[in-house]
């Protein structure tokens, strides 16, 4: 509790900052004669929102499935394609170059085939949501794995310790701060992915919800499905920021931000 | 009677073709058990090479490197190794750190507890204990590293440069408690330097090697009594040692 005031008190300026922005939002509508189908007030947007809520809620369900278990799959493949191709020369020199040359193709544009390949259901939005936090986390992995230091590499080897051994003591540990900085990435970019996957073609969620309520020139709700998206990046963004204050908490990054 | 390292016309080439570059060598170095010999040479003369290449941590270009009349083929395991970047790993305490050295060994964490104590107090360090690295300074994480590489009473210490980021002070505060330990445990040591100073101070043998590519010069045996205090050190006769060395250093260019 005296922690959670500490915090209060301590976020006062951006508490301030929030307030003054949705007080000049709401204020500036009727000040330079908006009009509502462009810009809603948020007053308007909490209003008919709330009547809507029942569907909001179903479809941030749905997003946050396509989101989450797009997000678990390419964590999987993408730690193991990591560790796999920084630990083989023959994976360094064929896959690895293959993705960062990928890496380099926006792959949202390959969204409208997959939608095309795989209809309208969960798996072509849980395979964009996996192309997109993919090559954030393996390539950041891949430079994670490679970057151990000599001196701690020539320790290791001077002990006579096996593979498996180094790996989980030093190798591992010495990895995951890097790691942590794909994961992040990727969960931005995980929603970005689902909201776009539905946008082109789907029946259900937030990406749907947000762009029929837009052409039915609703913008009030529109903003309704954004604040509900922004809550599901925020939450799974802060899920995996806190992971890493679990798994690293000794690393230098962590201990800035809670000074 | 066989010599406990014996280094036979060791030499290192890295690169093929156009990129060669002649690291090291040919050196034959003899060592006997309980010695602490320096390797002393500028910068970029190979001395960090043939320390590795002694510990088998590096692959030599011709020559061969002996321990007891054994030939050292890949990185020798009974050796205790500290560079001027230490290995402590930041997620662990300076206690964890040094239990490392053993975890990695397999052997009984139990069994070391007393040891690990002794060891951090004769550094002065008992009450780093629970410490992470980045909690101490410079010169804590080096007496740090330096119990890491002693806990598991190697036969043989190699150290690279150990105290080269470190403030005068603190290097003088250090080298006493190298010394000390030593002294005490009486471990084969190899030590690479570029401080004059440092090497007649501590070794009971410093071997000189010249520019790149690194060729022995001469050694020089230091007879002063140990333990090396200050006094030793203002003494004629370390003054004579120390000047001697810049002598020959001067005569390469190097200083």
């Amino acid at each position: 509790m005296k922690k959670f005031i500490k915090w209060i008190f301590s976020g006062w300026m951006l508490i301030l900052f929030f307030a003054g922005f949705f007080l000049f939002w709401e204020y500036s509508i009727p000040l330079f004669d908006i009009p509502r189908y462009i810009l809603p007030a948020p007053s308007e947007i909490v209003l008919k929102g709330s009547a809507d809520l029942d569907k909001l809620i179903y479809y941030t369900g749905v997003t946050a499935l396509e989101t989450v278990l797009g997000y678990i799959i390419a964590l999987i493949l993408g730690l193991g394609f990591g560790i796999a191709i920084s630990f083989s020369s023959i994976l360094r020199r064929t896959l690895y170059p293959f993705f960062v040359s990928i890496e380099m193709t926006p792959k949202i544009a390959f969204a409208p085939l997959f939608i095309s390949w795989f209809g309208f259901g969960l798996m072509p939005k849980v395979i964009i949501v996996v192309l997109v936090c993919f090559f954030p986390i393996v390539l950041n992995a891949i430079l994670a794995f490679n970057s151990l230091s000599n001196e701690l590499t020539l320790f290791y080897q001077s002990t006579g310790a096996s593979r498996l051994k180094t790996f989980f003591t030093i190798r591992l540990p010495a990895a995951l701060p890097q790691c942590f900085v794909g994961f992040k990435y990727a969960a931005i970019n995980a929603t970005v992915g689902a909201t776009i996957a539905e946008f082109i073609g789907s029946d259900k969620g937030l990406g749907f919800y947000i762009s029929i309520v837009t052409g039915n020139m609703r913008p009030d709700l529109a903003f309704a499905g954004i604040f509900f998206l922004t809550c599901l990046g925020l939450s799974v963004f802060g899920f995996v920021t806190m992971m890493e204050k679990i798994l690293i908490p000794w690393h230098i990054s962590m201990k800035r931000i809670n000074k | 009677m066989k010599n406990f390292i014996e280094v036979t016309e060791l030499k290192k080439v890295f690169g093929k073709g156009k990129d060669e570059v002649h690291a090291f060598g040919p050196a034959t170095i003899n060592i006997n058990t309980g010695e602490f010999v320096s390797i002393l040479g500028p910068s970029g003369c190979g001395k960090s090479t043939l320390m590795l290449m002694v510990a088998g941590l590096l692959d030599s270009t011709s020559g061969k490197v002996e321990f007891e009349s054994k030939l050292v083929k890949g990185p020798k395991t009974d050796i205790g190794i500290m560079f001027q970047d230490n290995t402590l790993v930041p997620w662990r305490t300076v206690k964890g750190n040094i239990e490392l050295q053993l975890e990695l060994r397999g052997f009984n964490l139990k069994d070391y507890q007393e040891q690990i104590y002794n060891i951090l107090k004769s550094v002065n360090l008992e009450d780093f204990a629970e410490r992470f690295p980045n909690e101490l300074s410079g010169g804590m994480q080096q007496r740090a590293a330096f119990c890491q590489a002693m806990i598991h009473d190697p036969k043989i210490i190699l150290l690279d440069e150990p105290l080269g980021k470190l403030d005068a002070m603190t290097r003088e505060k250090i080298r006493a408690d190298f010394q000390k330990l030593w002294m005490v445990k009486k471990p084969t040591v190899i030590f690479v330097t570029h401080s004059i100073e440092e090497a007649v101070q501590l070794s009971s043998r410093v071997i000189l090697i010249t520019p790149r590519p690194g060729k022995i010069d001469r050694e020089i045996k230091i007879d002063l009594p140990y333990p090396r205090d200050l006094k030793v050190k203002r003494s004629t006769k370390f003054i004579e040692y120390v000047n001697s060395i810049q002598e020959v250093f001067h005569k390469y260019g190097v200083i």
